[in-house]
């Protein structure tokens, strides 16, 4: 019992920060062009000035953009790929967390 | 003038705050400082949005003995997105004054001009870009001139990390006694610098600073 109790308090302190950080949800971005660090930086220049925007996270890998909002707060995809179309690139598909 | 170019290319070595790209992301600023066996530069320029450019460019050529002040506009003329590439077509030109402090053209004052186009493609492993530029200086100087480089990435780094190119490059002045030069040269890129550095086939050293805030 004591050690169930311990793991439920350890589970929520970790997860609390995670939820406090990006508690208004996520949308993942497909991008074309998406080629190197300075594409990456471009992006975070331009959503950093979007007031919905907490940060966004760039995988040069996946060429997805993960996009956090701030909480109560979205962008919609036609914000979102005008955005992305002013930065110097293009979108291949939107997905929204579930 | 060879004093005040060198003093202001000090003074830009320590701004603060890449890719050699001459149109940033919108309402970004980038301050170029290319140094070669031919001439030095500074080109500092703000891109109102991602299709062009406005900036100032001081240029000193070292054979001439002159230096050209222009105001620069770079327009992206087309870009090509793909999943894995990018690839990009701009025109540079800048317009101003050349002044030269050489013999017959000693204190001499001129017009001056200059227009080009610039191909580039990259992935995060290979690198290929092409440019030309015509320049016309009054009395003082005209030429053509133009560029090629390759280049490959030894490992893929992720965002954030320090990425490393090799590249080559080749510049043909068809007016030039040595032509065509040859410099083989690393690029390193991290957060908002990026630094090349190269000798020639001339011996000349080759290096390039650009920082994008």
């Amino acid at each position: 019992m004591k050690n169930l109790f311990l793991t439920t308090i350890l589970v929520l302190a970790l997860s609390a920060p995670a939820y406090a950080m990006h508690p208004g949800g996520t949308v993942n971005v497909d991008i074309n062009g998406l080629v190197c660090d300075f594409c990456a930086r471009a992006l975070e220049k331009v959503f950093g000035k979007q007031e919905a925007v907490d940060n966004i996270t760039v995988n040069l890998d996946t060429k997805i953009v993960t996009i956090h909002f701030n909480e109560g707060q979205s962008l919609d995809d036609e914000t979102i790929t005008q955005l992305i179309n002013d930065a110097g690139y293009s979108v291949e598909g939107i997905k929204h967390d579930e | 003038m060879r004093f005040i170019l060198f003093a202001l290319l000090g003074m830009g070595l320590f701004i603060p705050s890449v890719h050699a790209r001459p149109v940033s992301y919108p309402g970004g600023w980038t301050t170029m400082i290319m140094n070669n066996g031919d001439r030095h530069s500074l080109h500092l320029h703000y891109s109102p949005t991602a299709k062009y450019s406005l900036g100032y460019k001081l240029e000193y050529w070292r054979d001439g003995d002159y230096t050209i002040n222009t105001l620069q506009m770079n327009n992206l003329l087309k870009r090509w997105n793909m999943p894995d590439a990018q690839a990009n077509l701009y025109l540079k030109s800048g317009v101003g004054v050349a002044y030269s402090d050489n013999g017959n053209f000693d204190g001499e004052t001129d017009l001056a001009a200059f227009t080009g186009i610039a191909a580039d493609w990259e992935n995060r492993r290979f690198f290929t870009s092409y440019e030309n530029r015509y320049t016309e200086a009054g009395d003082i100087d005209d030429f053509y001139m133009q560029s090629a480089r390759v280049g490959v990435a030894p490992y893929i780094g992720d965002y954030g990390d320090l990425h490393t190119w090799l590249m080559l490059e080749v510049e043909h002045t068809p007016e030039a006694e040595d032509n065509f030069t040859v410099t083989p040269l690393v690029r390193l890129f991290k957060d908002v610098h990026l630094i090349e550095a190269g000798v020639s086939n001339h011996g000349d050293v080759l290096f390039n600073w650009i920082i994008r805030y």
